[in-house]
């Protein structure tokens, strides 16, 4: 019981070290917050700070796991989308990630021109990033393995939620450079691309 | 589906997708794409049926085509400069989008209107119950309790059309420096398009008939939320009634029919007369029908000004005005060949209408029936003249825009009348609308 509270507690600060990270962020950008800004504003010692985040990188990456675990809660509790086929249902995954990443578009994108070195921790083929995801993409393959259970696509092996992923990451590519208003131009690219590929998985359209 | 259908429907996608804006950024795309999706070809076989009802039409009527059509014919006349499917779609006159699932309605109601639809109504159905141009049409409840029919367009299709207009227009570089082909012509089919899938214009329209049309109790102008509206969702009052085809199911009465069929000319007669604007698209989809008669106006995308006397059309039209002097021939002949065409080019096509004309409706034969039978060996003489007297203004291009739009909306109005089975005195209505109260306002006025 006292490891569970402490484990508790320990959330409960990381949290509050986001919370402070995020707004710094909003106002300061990525680049120019430091750590020591960041522990000053969430009230704790900067030593504190390290024992949770290493680097800024790590506070982006547990930022990152905090909306994916957002999304597949919220996905879990939507009884709507469980008789949707599988294109839409991808689709409001997606969707759902971007409206919840839509307050911090700024730091989503510098985080993203990080990613892009090699030897970033947030570069999505990095063992951390990818050690992260792994509860995500596991309930991608959920997902999957429920629609090839029903007929809606053949088999298609742990390499569907690994292609899911990717396809994600070049939706959040355009998501991040779309000047359309509301984005609206994700969603249409978001839509066809879905119903293209589950039309193609269906039909057989490649060799797997 | 066939190997060799698929590899078809393919291969047309590849090849407009060579001309498209990557993936999101052309309307022709998402015809190619509907295309390959489509399930055993049966969006293939639609858009077949599409195409033969449209040379049905064409056939028929060969020069009363509306303007996106007209652009068909200007492109087509420079062959091989693009591809045969991208002038087709282009020119088609209904223009669709993809269908929406429930998750990406309610994502693109948002990014237009910048709330869910469940933070703004108080009820939402998430499944459509029609289709309209460029979206397609939910259910709705507001917080008051109004019932409302909420029209989402699909996602950046507009701008996928403009970016349409672009290839089309570096595409026909030669021929519009050279003046084979207008760039005025495609600029007109463009304002066209996209003023009809605007859905801010179709509220201002809504609003001007539900105005002027107020005090006519068996019509029904849907009202405008336009605090739920923006130019890519339209909020409208709910309007109660059944599509043409539904409405037939019911089996209605021969005097709810003609009643009907006169209330439907009735209504363009107003429109024509004192509003100088009509609701120009002639797809039956458009109106609703009650079982005592009344009738629901929707989809206001294309309404076109009148700039002509409809009066003074009548009188030189159908009580043959035209024949008492040369100067009422030349104003007719303005009418419907526009002021470009020089008289005696436009005459050519006078021994032609009055030949059908005279058939049709012989000079003092009393009120003239839309509906009445007629026997068939006269029929075909009736509709062989009419081809006859088409190809003429056909071939001699002597047609003035308007015009055409006038002759889409009068074929809707013939086309409803037969598929409703009315019987109905025209000469009768327009003596009366002429004579009615004139409290109507013209729209630029």
């Amino acid at each position: 019981m006292k490891s569970g509270r402490r484990v508790q507690k320990k959330e409960k600060t990381k949290r509050a070290i986001l919370k402070a990270a995020l707004e710094l962020f909003a106002a300061k950008g990525f680049y120019a917050t430091t750590t020591k800004a960041i522990s000053k504003k969430a009230k704790i010692g900067e030593g504190t700070l390290f024992n949770y985040f290493e680097t800024k990188e790590d506070l982006a990456l547990y930022f990152l796991e905090e909306e994916l675990a957002g999304v597949m809660d919220w996905h879990r509790t939507n009884k709507r989308l469980k008789k949707a086929d599988l294109a839409e249902k991808l689709f409001a995954i997606i969707q759902h990630l971007l409206e919840r990443l839509e307050p911090y578009e700024e730091f989503i994108g510098a985080v993203y021109m990080r990613a892009l070195t090699p030897t970033s921790k947030l570069s999505p083929f990095s063992l951390e990033a990818q050690d992260r995801h792994l509860r995500y993409l596991r309930f991608i393959r959920e997902i999957l393995l429920e629609a090839e259970a029903n007929g809606e696509i053949p088999a298609v092996g742990d390499f569907g939620a690994y292609a899911f992923g990717l396809f994600q990451l070049a939706i959040l590519t355009h998501w991040l450079r779309d000047q359309s208003r509301g984005k609206e131009q994700t969603l249409a690219l978001l839509d066809r691309c879905l119903k293209m590929a589950t039309h193609f998985l269906r039909n057989g359209g490649w060799n797997w | 589906m066939k190997a060799s259908q698929k590899n078809g429907a393919l291969a047309r996608g590849f090849r407009i997708g060579k001309l498209g804006f990557g993936l999101v950024g052309s309307y022709l795309g998402y015809q190619a794409q509907n295309l390959v999706l489509s399930e055993s070809g049966r969006t293939e076989r639609r858009a077949r049926f599409h195409k033969k009802a449209a040379q049905q039409v064409s056939g028929e009527l060969g020069a009363l085509k509306g303007s996106m059509m007209k652009l068909g014919q200007l492109l087509s006349m420079q062959s091989g400069v693009l591809p045969e499917e991208a002038l087709r779609e282009l020119a088609a006159l209904q223009m669709h989008a993809p269908g929406m699932h429930a998750s990406l309605a309610r994502a693109q109601f948002k990014a237009s209107m910048g709330k869910f639809p469940e933070d703004v109504f108080r009820e939402f159905d998430p499944e459509p119950f029609a289709a309209a141009s460029l979206g397609q049409v939910h259910r709705a409840v507001t917080r008051k309790g109004e019932n409302v029919a909420v029209k989402i367009q699909y996602p950046a299709i507009r701008s996928a059309i403009e970016n349409d207009f672009k290839m089309v227009r570096s595409a026909t570089f030669a021929p519009q420096l050279t003046g084979h082909l207008p760039t005025a012509a495609i600029d007109e089919v463009q304002r066209g398009i996209m003023e009809e899938t605007d859905y801010v214009n179709e509220a201002k329209n809504l609003k001007f008939f539900r105005e002027q049309l107020a005090d006519i109790e068996w019509v029904t102008v849907p009202r405008v939320y336009e605090e739920f509206s923006s130019d890519r969702t339209l909020t409208m009052q709910f309007v109660e009634g059944r599509t043409l085809g539904r409405f037939l199911e019911t089996k209605p009465s021969q005097k709810v029919r003609d009643l009907i069929g006169a209330r439907l000319v009735e209504l363009f007669e107003i429109q024509t007369t004192y509003l100088k604007a009509f609701h120009a698209d002639p797809q039956p989809g458009n109106y609703l029908f009650q079982p005592d008669g009344g009738i629901g106006m929707i989809d206001f995308g294309c309404v076109k000004r009148l700039s002509v006397d409809w009066r003074e059309f009548r009188r030189l039209h159908d009580e043959w005005g035209w024949r008492e002097s040369e100067a009422a021939e030349r104003r007719f002949l303005k009418i419907i060949c526009g002021p470009n065409v020089p008289y005696e080019k436009a005459r050519k096509v006078l021994p032609d209408l009055e030949a059908w004309w005279e058939l049709k409706h012989p000079r003092g034969s009393g009120d003239y029936f839309y509906g009445q039978k007629i026997e068939p060996l006269l029929k075909k003489k009736i509709d062989a003249a009419k081809a006859r007297a088409a190809r003429t203004i056909f071939q001699n291009k002597l047609i003035e825009p308007e015009y055409t739009f006038l002759s889409r909306a009068d074929m809707g109005l013939c086309f409803l009348l037969e598929q409703l089975g009315a019987v109905v005195n025209i000469s009768e209505i327009t003596r009366r609308v002429d004579a009615g109260p004139k409290t109507f306002k013209a729209i630029d006025s």
